[in-house]
């Protein structure tokens, strides 16, 4: 046993050191800016690899004349003038936004409904709430499918329905005229997307606490007080991202209108989404393309800036 | 009769002979393959084709094709197949930007990236030579700077196609041969309840087989044969216009202004249509489907106009791309496809859909087995791309796929002055012609 | 809902409008299982009525598994469907969860430069991503989709949690790290668990968008076996301008039905509100 007195001084200051400085790595780790960065770092890489990178090449692309196979030329902001001066380009912004506008609306206001009636209950809760999910479940080609035969004139449903009530002799031509395409593509719109309006608001219904229902009752507040000074303040949020998410999905859509429509009958149902992918596909203008699709995102962004401005004034 | 048939019957055994000669010369070249070197053969080779019509033709291509090339040469046949209605050009143009491990396919749209494709003109010359030559016009898509891009392969024959029952039971016995003669029976027949369906929509075929050579039946043309000078601004077309409106309005159904390509083979085959422009399909689907309906359905050639009578072209071409690992392997590929050997039965398992360029096969037997085919052979002599005068390049490509044309005549359709509708066109063509 | 249940108000208030969006969402649906069950003479017989079926037939299903690799491309949807929400969820609840609970330097920057990500069209960006994919040597897999797929969910999937994170009071946070509970547990033991509604929302969403999704799957999956339904059933049923209708129909319909009894089962637990733990006043 030998019994240096320095080195045995030494052994508790020894012994204590690594245990200070593990502790500190999980004090460090515990300060909410590291926790949130190191959180953060895996999703934001992924984001900056796949979406990033395509994105700044897409910006790119608008700001040159670079038709397929070719290499690319710079034109600063050439491809912004030429869609300026295009009357297809204003017809399918000018389609895009009464389009997004129309059938956000319905779905907003179809898909409340939708959730309050569905707030009640009622056996087979669940199996409702899934089969009322199929419009959008379904992949939307094939039911855009199904819309073709539906809104076909002498075989669809819609016509055979009309001329059997006799509301009419010969069906209209959802399809055809212009103003009747426009409207089938927003009502097959608003029925795919309806659900989803109707879903999730019923899940933000259901996180309201059955207590603050109970106290607006006892207070003497009716149905529709409670709803309008209770529910739908509480609801805001969750409104206010599904809807969100829906403009943005609706302003970009493509699908739905390239196979029902094209674009047709003369440009009446083009969107800016159909209408570039035209531009870069049918035109192999890759650089036109990327601008007009480039075009829709300060659109878009002014849209969803108003929107969230007047809620937060209210 | 008699006489003919024997001319025709010699003209097809020299064809047969000549075939078989090079049939044999293309066993040879299978042969020689075996020879190289194993080292130098690629793992395989992808071609990337839409799905046809035609059933029957992808199967051959996958139950025949593959294994033969696989017992002549060893090398592994990929048939990739897109989707039709627009899904193959995304998937090529991504294909040629981003050098994807496709060799070779059906070219679709290709003034989009002629560049990017191998000079095939070895293979298409030697073709040419063995089976007849090819119909000049299709030289116009595939020969570009004095080299071919692609080896032509079928027309898709676009023909009218009507019901010859309700067309007697109006009492117009033959199909009416002018365009006058065509509104006139028309009328009668939407006021019968059987109204023509002609496609005016943001459809890829059917809507430009017959608007377009009406236009140029009129007189009218879009871009002058330099390519650069915009003529769509004429008398005649303002004629034409004027005539689609009256058509429209006076024996087409509302619908068809809206119409893409399969909305009017499912017009007819449910029965609201008497006419519509078309390819084989809406026959073929009858005779299996409505048997009854089948056999009172009838093709024939388009109407002329004061100017003639025009078609217009839906060719097939085979290109393969620069960015091939092996060129030498995948030219070896094609060479092979377009011998008789393989290609007369591939032609064939499709019935003719894709009316063969090469003038050996203009009277194939095969053609005889179903007579109501024939028109869809003979819109070769009067076809025309759908550029024509112009070239067949990246701005003619842009006009058709931006509808420029087409929806002229559908916004007369729906209300548009004719002088406003042919100027908006005009606008457009400027943009994209400078 | 509270109120008094009486009969003709359960009524109005319940049937009628439940059957009025029963009709609504489903009567495609009922159109399309009648076409998947006729014969193509019966589809195209003028005086036929498009919801009855006279001579109900199976060959439109039977062909749809003899002649095409339908059970392969529900099998791949299913696979690539699921791979890519979980991969979004996890990713999704990296990116919200501090964005909307943690206070730190650049947390409103970074909250809005996601948000502006997301407003990119697919149109401007499957070209270059067809380009990275390529280079990655990812062409024709499924991995190409499952890789891609999570771009288009994981910042819906991180807007959707941060409204749901933000509902969850911060005392309850405080208070488990008060007891001496790391940040961690705090987030997985405490606030995840309350989220439960939000984490089913965003993800049937993200599984729903995942196996519709058109696009990259087109450009991304090229051999007929490793692609997925809304590919492989437009790519091999819809032949030139002739659509096999009957077919068609028969693979949407046998697409969605699976997805829709998984839903089923998961929308039940749903937490129908939420009491214990939550703020009270």
């Amino acid at each position: 046993m030998s019994t240096n007195p320095v080195l045995e001084a030494a052994r508790p200051a020894a012994r204590a050191v690594p245990v200070r400085r593990a502790f500190q790595l999980r004090e460090w780790l515990e300060r909410e800016a590291v926790f949130s960065w190191l959180m953060l770092t895996p999703p934001l890489l992924f984001l900056l690899a796949f979406l990033g990178y395509p994105f700044c090449y897409g910006v790119y692309l608008s700001f040159v004349r670079r038709p397929v196979a070719q290499p690319a030329t710079f034109v600063g902001l050439g491809n912004f003038v030429n869609l300026w001066s295009d009357s297809i380009f204003w017809q399918a912004v000018w389609n895009t936004f009464r389009f997004t506008g129309a059938a956000t609306v319905l779905k907003l206001v179809g898909g409340l409904g939708m959730a309050l009636v569905m707030h009640q209950n009622f056996r087979m809760k669940g199996v409702t709430r899934a089969l009322l999910l199929l419009p959008f479940i379904v992949p939307t080609v094939l039911s855009t499918v199904a819309w073709q035969w539906i809104l076909d004139p002498g075989m669809g449903m819609f016509n055979r329905i009309l001329m059997y009530v006799g509301l009419v002799t010969q069906g209209p031509s959802w399809l055809g005229n212009p103003t009747l395409a426009l409207v089938s593509v927003i009502l097959v719109n608003t029925w795919r997307g309806l659900p989803f309006f109707g879903i999730t608001i019923l899940a933000g219904l259901q996180t309201i606490p059955t207590e603050l229902m109970e106290t607006a009752t006892i207070d003497g507040a009716g149905s529709w007080q409670r709803f309008r000074y209770v529910t739908l303040p509480l609801l805001m949020p969750v409104i206010f991202i599904v809807t969100t998410f829906s403009i943005i999905f609706t302003f970009f859509d493509f699908q739905l209108v390239y196979v029902l429509t094209g674009g047709g009958p003369a440009n009446a149902t083009h969107l800016m989404a159909t209408y570039a992918y035209s531009i870069s596909m049918g035109g192999g203008q890759m650089g036109l393309g990327s601008a007009a699709a480039l075009a829709m995102v300060p659109m878009l962004g002014l849209v969803l800036v108003a929107m969230s401005s007047y809620v937060r004034k209210a | 009769m008699a006489r003919s048939d024997c001319f025709r019957g010699s003209t097809s055994r020299r064809d047969f002979l000549k075939l078989s000669v090079a049939g044999a010369a293309g066993a040879t070249v299978g042969a020689d393959w075996r020879l190289r070197t194993a080292s130098a053969k690629p793992a395989q080779i992808t071609f990337l084709r839409e799905s046809s019509y035609v059933k029957e033709f992808d199967d051959y291509f996958k139950n025949v094709l593959i294994p033969r090339y696989q017992q002549d040469t060893g090398i592994k046949l990929v048939y990739e197949i897109v989707a039709a209605g627009g899904s193959a050009v995304p998937r090529l143009v991504s294909i040629v930007e981003s050098k994807a491990p496709v060799d070779a396919g059906w070219v679709q749209q290709e003034w989009l990236y002629r560049e990017a494709l191998l000079d095939v003109s070895d293979i298409a010359e030697e073709v040419g030579k063995q089976q007849g030559g090819w119909y000049p016009e299709i030289k116009s898509l595939s020969v570009w700077g004095g080299k071919w891009k692609s080896v032509p392969f079928g027309n898709i024959g676009q023909t009218m196609v009507y019901r010859r029952d309700w067309f007697d039971a109006a009492g117009i016995h033959t199909f009416p041969d002018t365009w006058e003669e065509f509104l006139e029976a028309g009328t009668k027949l939407k006021k019968a309840g059987h109204p023509y369906g002609m496609s005016m929509g943001h459809g890829f075929a059917d809507n430009n087989s017959w608007l377009l050579p009406l236009l140029w039946g009129f007189g009218g043309q879009v871009v002058a044969k330099d390519g650069k000078t915009i003529t769509l601004d004429s008398a005649e077309t303002a004629r034409a216009v004027d005539y689609v409106r009256k058509l429209y309005k006076d024996a087409c159904i509302d619908d068809c202004v809206g119409w893409l390509d399969p909305a009017n083979n499912k017009a007819f085959l449910t029965s609201q249509i008497s006419c519509t422009n078309n390819a084989m399909s809406i026959l073929i689907s009858a005779k299996r489907d409505l048997p009854d309906m089948g056999k009172v359905i009838d093709h024939a050639l388009n109407p002329k106009g004061p100017k003639g009578r025009f078609h217009s072209l839906v060719p097939v071409t085979h290109g393969i791309f620069n960015h091939t690992p092996d060129p030498e392997a995948a030219k070896h590929f094609l060479r092979w496809l377009m011998d008789p050997k393989q290609v007369a039965a591939w032609y064939r398992s499709a019935f003719m859909y894709h009316a063969p360029f090469l003038h050996a096969y203009d009277r194939d037997p095969e053609w005889d087995k179903e007579p109501r085919f024939k028109p869809d052979q003979r819109v070769l002599e009067t076809g025309k791309l759908v550029s024509w005068p112009a070239p067949a390049d990246r701005k003619a490509g842009e006009v058709v796929n931006k509808w420029i044309v087409i929806d002229m005549f559908a916004k007369a359709c729906t209300g548009v002055p004719t002088k406003a509708a042919i100027a908006d066109a005009a606008t457009g063509l400027k943009q994209i012609y400078g | 809902m509270v109120g008094e249940l009486t009969w003709p108000r359960r009524l109005l208030g319940l049937w009628v409008p439940l059957a009025a969006l029963f009709v609504f969402a489903l009567f495609p649906f009922a159109w399309m299982a009648a076409t998947s069950l006729k014969a193509n003479a019966e589809l195209y017989d003028p005086a036929a009525n498009p919801m009855w079926i006279r001579h109900p037939s199976l060959v439109h299903y039977i062909d749809l598994f003899k002649e095409t690799n339908f059970v392969l491309w529900i099998g791949n949807t299913m696979l690539v469907a699921l791979v890519s929400t979980i991969l979004s969820l996890l990713l999704g609840v990296m990116l919200a969860y501090p964005l909307a609970r943690m206070r730190f330097p650049a947390a409103g920057l970074l909250a809005i430069s996601v948000a502006v990500a997301y407003l990119v069209p697919q149109t401007l960006l499957f070209v270059p991503m067809a380009d990275l994919i390529n280079r990655m040597k990812l062409g024709d897999s499924l991995s190409a989709v499952m890789l891609t797929y999570p771009t288009l969910l994981v910042p819906f999937c991180a807007w959707l949690l941060i409204g749901y994170f933000k509902t969850v009071p911060r005392e309850l946070e405080e208070a488990a790290l008060i007891d001496g509970a790391s940040r961690w547990r705090a987030m997985t033991r405490v606030i995840l668990p309350l989220c439960t509604p939000g984490f089913l929302s965003a993800g049937i969403f993200a599984f729903t968008l995942a196996q519709n999704e058109f696009l990259y799957a087109l450009l991304f999956l090229n051999t007929s076996t490793i692609r997925t339904v809304p590919v492989g059933v437009t790519g091999e049923l819809i032949r030139g301008d002739a659509f096999y209708w009957g077919q068609l129909m028969a693979a949407a319909l046998l697409g969605s039905l699976p997805v829709v009894l998984i839903y089923s089962f998961f929308v039940k637990y749903y937490v129908a509100g939420l009491t214990a733990g939550s703020v009270k006043g």
